[in-house]
């Protein structure tokens, strides 16, 4: 089934539905309903979600670049902006239950911070048709599956407010998203495989992979911490190639039948892939923070004011 | 003065002055200028936010008839030009022609007495003239962008094209909305008075360096003694303009090197790598207009000072929101955004003959005969019509060849006792064919969004090849481009070739 979307229609929605920080009553009653004990599991996993927004913010700055129409150069334009809109509603958040330090912004963990880096470094200059495949997939597992267990775990109404806010964003970027990979799929094979063996002959796109497989088991284990079942990052992967597969043009893309066979091996917690996947994540635990680059200005962007 | 006036001008800018003063030289003296302001100068005395300033050279941003020895720099501020102007109109004796507070509502050609009816604002019966000089100017209508909520905003609105002195930035949060050729001039000069201010950017121009020099006295008074001189000044910053549009007009090669020029500018002045790929353009260079400026990015660097380059979602009462869910609040809005140039209608109603409207016409973008006269409006010519604009090289240089061409008509008009002089609608649309077709291969339409086009995408501003091309084809006046009737003929008859 090819997904079709009309993009002009789309950008007159993301238009339509903006919605800014200051919609918010952010000192409304509520914080109490957050307890001591879920406070200090809720501070270090907001803190990386926010990060992870970042992580869809870069990846669609890129395709902002390299989309093929102005409409969908716009469509990406919208989407970081949104992608950052959701860090600093994060932060807000955060603010709101008291676990920031004055202004200070919570640093992310290794992991994800290894992919900030490694997209900041290398995102512009991949092809439309890998970032379109792979931002999708991270989209929909971080993002996608981390809303919902905060959707689901905290009754804070302004929390359920602003994600509410965040999830409807979320689905337009899918939508998009899935649109594009079908789009995508209708490039002929020749030209998808040179982009494929383009993309993997690069030596950075061995950086990605070691960046981005840790990120996937360090965020299993932190929901995991948090006193919740694993399975809501697995269905949320499995999404990924359900929707897929529903486009026979999405299916032709060879890096879609790359990041499903590695999503099928991630919730398969028997497969081999995770001795490398959670060796991984404890050897870039250690990695010392000298080695790690500055945080790029971008990132300094992020704010918990409805004002500036 | 005679009921029926020979010429009306209407505009008082550059257009419309150059054109009283050649009118004049070639023994045409009853005409008059209407002016819809109260001064002279057009989008120069509009023209009065600070900095503003021209990026073509003094030397060749003139008329060459009306040669100026004294500019001070090698790039004149916007004082400097009026004051230059203002000059012309003394020298020439023009003010006695002058109409001001006289705004244009409309001109209707009267076919039977080959006249244009002009009516005017406020006054109950027209103004009648034998041909019309339309020089109104494209960057005469301040156009604000169509940004939901800009109504609701309770700080300080302020035009790039209609300044307010009056207003102190001391001290105040300003935001400023664009990022074309007004606001990179207002923007270091912001920055030096006001707390802070935000830039807000939707696409990033390429900007090139400007070397502006002070003209040495030597230069001044050589230019005084001998004319030759500066006139071969003149001619050399002609040809060397003329050599960009190699690389500016046409996606060439030499394209790259304009663009490696604007990525060493960018490399030189901005060190970190965020802000220089916000800075990056992602068009061909010469898509957009180009920027000429060495004090913009260091202005953005400074600490009250901050490029915005998330898509504005709406105007509150307090500023401006962002996607990125921030209200930027603000003292003070500044719109840097440009003009309404005229792509599509005309700027006043314009009735030819058999009751035809032309803005319906462009209604789908504009056209002209070498941008300077339209089929079925007799005795009308346009300073700066239809695919007039250059890219590369001085304004002034185009529109001294469409005055020097409109006057030669109109003076065939009233040498030979023309009732119409109406370009042939085959002439037009075969020029205009040539016209399209060469654009084709133009960095204008290459791909990128900017005031050159219509929504559609049409290119009706520019012309597509070098000055010395455009000057070239208005060199002469060939009558048999023209239906040519004299006073008294039947309109039935279509054209007269025998006249020229």
């Amino acid at each position: 089934m090819a997904n079709v979307m009309d993009f002009d229609d789309m950008l007159r929605k993301i238009k339509d539905r903006q919605w800014a920080l200051a919609d918010i009553d952010w000192d409304a009653p509520g914080a109490e309903t957050i307890s001591p004990e879920l406070h200090a599991k809720l501070k270090p996993f907001m803190a990386d979600l926010m990060w992870i927004e970042n992580v869809g913010a870069r990846g669609f700055a890129a395709m902002a670049k390299k989309a093929p129409t102005e409409t969908l150069r716009e469509i990406y334009r919208y989407f970081h902006a949104e992608e950052q809109k959701h860090a600093n509603a994060e932060l807000a958040l955060m603010r709101r239950w008291g676990m920031l330090d004055g202004d200070e912004i919570p640093q992310p963990n290794v992991n994800v911070k290894l992919v900030i880096d490694f997209l900041d470094q290398y995102a512009d200059d991949m092809s439309m048709s890998f970032l379109g495949t792979v931002i999708p997939m991270l989209e929909v597992t971080l993002d996608g599956a981390l809303i919902k267990f905060i959707m689901d775990e905290i009754e804070d109404p302004i929390c359920q407010e602003a994600f509410k806010k965040i999830n409807a964003d979320e689905s337009r970027h899918l939508a998009v998203d899935f649109a594009v990979m079908d789009l995508l799929g209708h490039a002929q094979m020749r030209k998808l495989l040179v982009d494929l063996v383009g993309g993997w002959a690069k030596p950075s796109l061995i950086i990605g992979v070691l960046s981005y497989v840790p990120l996937l088991n360090k965020m299993r284990d932190n929901i995991v911490a948090m006193g919740v079942d694993e399975e809501k990052l697995y269905a949320a992967l499995k999404r990924y190639a359900n929707v897929g597969e529903r486009s026979e043009f999405a299916r032709r893309l060879p890096m879609y039948q790359i990041v499903k066979m590695h999503g099928g091996w991630v919730i398969n917690r028997g497969h081999p892939y995770h001795l490398l996947a959670d060796t991984l994540v404890k050897v870039t635990a250690r990695v010392p923070k000298v080695l790690l680059r500055k945080d790029p200005t971008w990132s300094k962007e992020i704010t918990y004011r409805p004002a500036a | 003065m005679t009921d029926t006036l020979d010429v009306a001008v209407i505009g008082g800018g550059f257009a419309g002055i150059g054109a009283a003063i050649r009118l004049k030289q070639r023994g045409i003296g009853d005409f008059a200028i209407f002016e819809r302001g109260t001064a002279i100068g057009g989008t120069w005395r509009d023209n009065t936010y600070p900095g503003a300033a021209c990026d073509i050279p003094s030397r060749l941003y003139s008329y060459s008839f009306a040669p100026n020895p004294n500019w001070s720099h090698t790039y004149s501020g916007s004082g400097e030009i009026l004051g230059y102007i203002e000059s012309m109109a003394a020298q020439f004796g023009l003010h006695e022609h002058f109409r001001f507070s006289s705004n244009v509502t409309g001109i209707a050609f009267d076919e039977t007495a080959g006249v244009w009816n002009i009516t005017i604002e406020g006054r109950a019966d027209a103004v009648r003239a034998r041909a019309v000089v339309l020089a109104s100017g494209p960057l005469a209508n301040a156009s604000l962008p169509n940004i939901p909520g800009i109504e609701d905003y309770r700080g300080y609105k302020i035009h790039s094209a209609r300044w307010d002195h009056d207003y102190d930035f001391t001290g105040k949060r300003v935001a400023v909305i664009g990022t074309g050729a007004s606001a990179v001039q207002i923007i270091p000069e912001l920055v030096e008075r006001a707390a802070a201010v935000k830039v807000f950017q939707r696409t990033p121009g390429w900007v090139l360096p400007r070397v502006n020099r002070r003209t040495n006295p030597l230069t001044k008074e050589l230019y005084r003694r001998v004319p030759a001189a500066e006139s071969l000044s003149r001619r050399a910053w002609f040809y060397g303009h003329e050599s960009v549009a190699l690389g500016v007009v046409w996606n060439t090669p030499l394209t790259r090197v304009v663009e490696l020029v604007g990525r060493a500018q960018l490399r030189r002045q901005v060190k970190d790598p965020w802000l220089r790929r916000q800075l990056t353009p992602d068009f061909r260079a010469g898509c957009k207009r180009l920027l000429m400026t060495d004090d913009y990015y260091p202005a953005l660097q400074r600490d009250n000072c901050k490029l915005i380059t998330w898509p504005i979602a709406r105007i509150a009462e307090h500023g401006i929101r962002t996607a990125e869910g921030v209200e930027h609040q603000a003292d003070c809005i500044v719109f840097a955004t440009g003009f309404d140039v005229s792509k599509t209608g005309t700027p006043i109603p314009i009735v030819g003959r058999n009751g035809r409207v032309l803005a319906e016409e462009w209604q789908r973008g504009a056209y002209a005969y070498k941008s300077i006269a339209v089929s079925g409006y007799p005795n009308l010519f346009f300073t700066f019509g239809p695919n007039s604009g250059p890219g590369h090289n001085s304004a002034l240089v185009y529109m001294e060849a469409q005055i020097d061409y409109l006057v030669g008509a109109i003076g065939t008009i009233l040498d030979r006792n023309l009732r119409m002089l109406d370009v042939r609608r085959d002439r037009q649309d075969r020029y205009n064919a040539a016209i399209q077709r060469r654009l084709g291969s133009t960095t204008w339409n290459s791909g990128c969004r900017s005031w050159y086009l219509t929504e559609d995408g049409f290119n009706a501003t520019m012309y597509p090849g070098f000055a010395t091309q455009y000057v070239g084809q208005l060199r002469t006046l060939d009558l048999g481009d023209y239906t040519v009737v004299p006073a008294g003929a039947s309109t039935t008859k279509p054209r007269i070739a025998a006249v020229s």
